[in-house]
């Protein structure tokens, strides 16, 4: 029960608090500011005697996951701990997380779940698409809210679960539009590189949407498998035979690597647009970063790491300053950032609503309205499953290894109108 | 015409590498007769260990790599020492499975020490290109070539010439005739591991070079390397190195040509090539093209 | 290439051929057996920790494929890392027989009369077709060329989708009812209450049957052919029937062990019958005691729940990083590296495993106080 527990970092915290001491809202005074002080019910993962809410994160915390898994989790990690150090939700609740590692594998996915079910409100994180797909009957049967780390368009309609961010869909959509209306791509040969998997069908389903909406065709797709150091050079050489000058790319980092290798050594330089996952910051310090500079865009969200102009990421790097200073700049940091945030304005709504039970968190979910993320991410309109409004829109960055990360904004936060168009579900 | 050059090229290199995992499954197994499943382990620390002394401490590239096959190969050797030394004469799936505990700790004691995320090796290469004709090679792909076959001539001058060598090659025929001829079998047993380790390095090192990156999942192309040295036969260099240019080729065509001319095999098919070329062999020669069958006595 | 294994020193002498062949040797073996099985029934009432009960599901699901191996390797001699194959192709037999015919991909909404034998038996059958070219080789090259089982099995299980769901996997909700009883809760019951009685009976029947099937002919037969296959055959055992007898009966209890462990995830992909769990099953042969009926049920409960209780106590373990932003050792690395040292110290310490522990201390407490 009590393993993972963060007793020694929460009373950290609490000591930061007191230091920081310009919240006036913590303690006492926020007893008489929610009409119902003190008369939430107990409920699994809430302990009114203690005014604690317990939330489990399962994620890939060891295994080729865990370069992604862990940052994620630090973002979690680290936004809870900021709020906490402001007295709690509503400036009363401690959240405290446990967390498991599933290595992303659905498997032991389960056996996590199984374990947290009991004494969790709710699962703020829930790593990786297969992972997500094992869960989902378990959480649909239990009533449990859970966040998933994943930016597949299937959760979208998904009742027991709170995605956040613009799909892969839009990512592709978005790009590819950019880059045939003021890209310079008009009339260019358009191909894909592709995964052949979920996430790679996911943004494939975006590039023929795109090629539908503005009229191009695609010229070559391209699949490989995920296995780490696939003899990817046919494909690659398929795409170089076709003639492509543009190549959307839907793939995770070691396989970029091995991918762009290839392209490099045997002077393919299309314009390459990547799904977001496809990068890491790692790519832009090794020897591939002159090839990168020149040929790389990546489809995300939000906007350049250190962009102090923006709400949200001037608030995130003070939070990183004060609670985890040697966080490395990280995108995946950042998601699982915003991921807490969204798990904090539900539990908000439900403390507000004076229901922190299972089906207390779900009504919350769906009154909690708009979840905003201070332009680090999308705003996420939600309501009930089929009603909920996803964000749209999508940063193209290139690759600069002088900035954080390795990435400068090309294009900030915008919406095409294809992307208006696509619907899911 | 190019994409067969191209497709024969990058064959070819990958073979190389298999080449050179297999080269150290072989000096194991001709000496003791064991498939060590942690030969992946082995290539992970000498890649990290290189690493580490490249970038870490700043040492120069070739004496990094130096100093970490003398470090892998004095693990090697401390392993066969401590562990393997107690299996003599156990079952083989015993021994295989000892070698399988060991893989499952180094694989999460490397990420404890140096974590997941993906290091570059800091090698002298980089994605250096040179062309040769029509084709445009990286320099990398040159030295791992070049890796492959000095090994194997290295390999080949210490079995054949070699004192340890020899003895080596005694061991294997009759442990017993050869403690008898004054031969140190637990120093030849030693020895076989502590150059598997070596070699792993090697392997490890070319692999993390240039784009390739170091990361804790690299190891899996051990368990790629696996049908070379059974197509091959355990107990042939030569075997092994003819082994994995096979597989290294075949999986290239195929990747190249079966999604166009063979698209009902699916997608991906090239991966598991190796295993269904491996099997094919078998069911011909079932101690491989170049193995030594075993004689049964009764 | 045989396995010899030492002789159980300390077991009751056997004055007889019908001693030896008795299915509990001792009254104590039996009072043992029949408070096992009440302490398991009894279990899912006492203990209602969801946790605990989904832990012992796993296990018990586990626990039939251990034994299944353990007839193959423990008794026949043969070794083999493509079990996982086994377990997928009875998951997907499951999946596909007993699924709803609306969901993705459709199954075929057969009850559990149907698809539970029938996850068995397709892939014993299985097994017999690819049997004759494995068991052709021994020793070290079988054990790589079961692992290409392996490879080979989830390209075939990514490939076919419209039974398996391709690489997006299927969800496994097959109907669980038996008659008036159905599985899926079983009066006032909880899901995992009513499956773990379910999973345990079938536990509880496969060792039986492998129990009775080692002290048969047949039994015997596998033995001879793994103490010393030469010699087995000149007393007139056929080598090849009972390697592949083996070999078959060993893939149908991973069939039903795949179902099973199926039912319990909710969910499978190609990627949950990897080589990893080929070698979860091949440790818990080896923790367990190969070569004893015993020793796959105990094996699979050490590997299955010592994780667990690792996870459990970790609060208590001084090193161990507690969160992911910590530094160092983190606790599902050290459960992994406990998992390794197990085989290898098992292996190297007490390749007999726990149930020769088990005699051990059964044979001190039998001459206490005068141990000697």
């Amino acid at each position: 029960m009590r393993h993972l527990s963060r007793t020694a970092v929460a009373s950290g915290m609490a000591a930061l608090a007191l230091v920081a001491g310009a919240c006036g809202g913590d303690g006492p005074s926020a007893t008489g500011t929610t009409g119902d002080g003190g008369s939430l019910k107990a409920a699994p993962g809430f302990d009114p005697a203690t005014n604690t809410i317990k939330v489990g994160i399962i994620s890939a915390l060891t295994g080729s996951g865990a370069p992604i898994g862990k940052p994620l989790t630090a973002g979690n990690e680290v936004f809870f701990n900021r709020v906490n150090a402001k007295g709690g939700i509503a400036g009363r609740y401690k959240i405290q997380f446990e967390e498991r590692d599933s290595a992303n594998e659905p498997q032991k996915a389960v056996a996590a779940y199984n374990e947290l079910k009991g004494n969790v409100a709710l699962l703020a994180q829930t790593f990786g698409t297969p992972s997500n797909k094992a869960l989902l009957t378990s959480l649909k049967a239990d009533g449990i809210l859970a966040a998933p780390a994943s930016l597949d368009a299937d959760w979208v309609r998904e009742p027991n679960l709170l995605p956040i961010g613009s799909p892969y869909q839009i990512q592709a959509v978005n790009a590819l539009t950019w880059y045939v209306t003021e890209g310079g791509g008009t009339g260019k040969k358009i191909c894909a590189l592709s995964q052949d998997d979920a996430y790679g069908k996911a943004g494939l389903e975006g590039v023929d949407f795109a090629a539908t909406k503005n009229g191009f065709t695609v010229a070559s797709k391209q699949s490989f498998t995920i296995t780490k150091g696939a003899e990817a050079g046919a494909a690659v050489q398929s795409l170089k035979d076709a003639g492509c000058e543009a190549v959307f790319l839907g793939a995770l980092p070691s396989d970029t690597a091995a991918l762009l290798a290839i392209a490099a050594r045997t002077q393919f330089a299309p314009q390459w647009i990547a799904q977001s996952p496809s990068y890491i910051g790692a790519l832009a310090a090794s020897p591939l970063k002159d090839y990168l500079a020149r040929t790389f865009l990546v489809a995300s969200e939000g906007t350049e790491w250190g962009d102090e102009t923006v709400a949200g990421m001037r608030d995130m790097i003070a939070d990183i300053a004060q609670l985890k200073p040697d966080q490395q700049p990280d995108y995946y940091f950042a998601f699982g950032y915003n991921q807490a945030n969204a798990v904090v304005q539900v539990l908000e709504k439900a403390v507000a609503l004076g229901d922190l039970s299972r089906s207390g968190i779900a009504k919350a979910a769906e009154e909690v309205g708009t979840l905003t993320f201070g332009g680090l991410t999308g705003d996420y309109r939600y309501g009930k499953a089929a009603n909920r409004v996803f964000p749209r829109e999508t940063t193209l960055f290139k690759v600069d290894p002088a900035k954080p990360v390795g990435l400068a904004v090309v294009k900030k936060s915008f919406t095409t109108d294809a992307a208006k168009e696509f619907k899911i579900g | 015409m190019t994409k067969l050059l191209e497709l024969t090229f990058s064959g070819t290199i990958r073979g190389a590498l298999y080449a050179l995992v297999a080269l150290g499954f072989v000096v194991i197994y001709k000496s003791t007769g064991v498939i060590n499943f942690a030969q992946g382990g082995l290539l992970l620390l000498g890649m990290y260990l290189t690493y580490n002394a490249r970038v870490t401490w700043g040492v120069p590239f070739w004496l990094a790599v130096l100093l970490a096959a003398t470090a892998t190969a004095l693990v090697g050797a401390l392993v066969e020492r401590t562990v393997l030394r107690r299996m003599v004469g156990q079952p083989v799936f015993a021994v295989v499975m000892v070698t399988l505990g060991l893989l499952i700790i180094v694989q999460q004691v490397i990420p404890t020490i140096w974590g997941y995320d993906r290091l570059d090796l800091g090698d002298p290469w980089g994605v250096r290109k040179v062309s040769l004709g029509p084709l445009d090679v990286e320099v990398k792909d040159l030295w791992t070539l070049a890796l492959a076959v000095i090994v194997l001539a290295a390999f080949f001058a210490f079995f054949r010439f070699g004192r340890y060598g020899v003895a080596m090659r005694a061991t294997a025929f009759d442990q017993e005739a050869a403690i008898a001829q004054g031969i140190s079998a637990r120093r030849v047993f030693a020895l076989s591991w502590a150059i598997a380790g070596a070699v792993a390095t090697l392997a490890g090192v070319m692999l993390a070079a240039g784009s390739g990156g170091v990361d804790p999942s690299k190891d899996i192309i051990a368990l790629a390397a696996f049908p070379a040295i059974i197509l091959g036969g355990l107990d042939s260099p030569l075997g092994a190195v003819v082994g994995g240019f096979v597989i290294g080729i075949s999986q290239s065509l195929t990747s190249g040509y079966q999604p166009e001319h063979a698209p009902f095999l699916g997608e991906g098919f090239d991966v598991v090539m190796p295993y269904v070329v491996m099997v094919l062999i078998l069911l011909v020669r079932p101690y491989g093209l170049f193995g030594t069958r075993e004689v049964v006595r009764v | 290439m045989a396995i010899a294994l030492p002789r159980l020193a300390n077991r009751e002498m056997a004055r007889s051929q019908s001693d030896a062949l008795r299915l509990f040797p001792t009254r104590w073996s039996r009072n043992a057996t029949v408070g096992l099985i009440v302490a398991v029934a009894a279990f899912p009432l006492a203990v209602t920790s969801e946790f605990w009960l989904s832990v012992l599901l796993f296990v018990g699901a586990t626990a039939i494929g251990a034994l299944g191996l353990n007839l193959l390797t423990g008794f026949t001699g043969q070794v083999s890392l493509g079990h996982a194959f086994f377990l997928g192709v009875g998951a997907y037999t499951a999946c596909y027989l007993g699924n709803p015919p609306e969901g993705a991909p459709a199954g075929r909404g057969l009850p559990m009369v149907v698809w539970l034998p029938a996850a068995a038996i397709v892939p014993a059958l299985v097994g017999l077709v690819v049997g004759p070219a494995a068991l052709r080789l021994k020793g070290n090259y079988l054990a790589v060329v079961s692992l290409g089982l392996v490879f080979l099995g989830a390209h075939v299980f990514k490939e076919w989708e419209s039974v398996t769901g391709g690489s997006d996997g299927t969800s496994v909700l097959p109907s669980l009812a038996v008659g008036p009883v159905d599985f899926a809760g079983i009066g006032g019951l909880t899901k995992n209450q009513s499956l773990f009685y379910l999973v345990w009976a079938i536990v509880a029947i496969s060792a039986l049957a492998c129990k009775n099937l080692v002290r048969s002919r047949p039994g015997r037969a596998m033995q001879a052919v793994r103490d010393r296959d030469v010699a087995a055959e000149v007393v007139g055992v056929s080598l090849a029937r009972y390697k592949l007898g083996a070999f078959s009966i060993s893939s149908g209890l991973a069939g039903l062990s795949g179902a099973l462990y199926a039912v319990v995830l909710t969910y499978v992909e190609p990627g949950t019958w990897s080589l990893p769990l080929s070698i979860q099953f091949v440790a818990m042969v080896i923790v367990g005691g190969i070569g004893t009926t015993m020793g796959g049920i105990l094996g699979a409960l050490f590997i299955g729940a010592l994780p667990e209780l690792v996870k459990h106590y970790s609060a208590s373990i001084p090193f161990v990083a507690r969160t992911a932003t910590e530094e160092g050792l983190s606790l599902p690395q050290l459960n992994q590296i406990l998992f390794g040292l197990s085989i290898v110290l098992f292996l190297v310490l007490e390749p007999r495993g726990l149930a020769a522990l088990w005699l051990r201390a059964k044979a001190y407490f039998k001459a206490w106080p005068f141990s000697y």
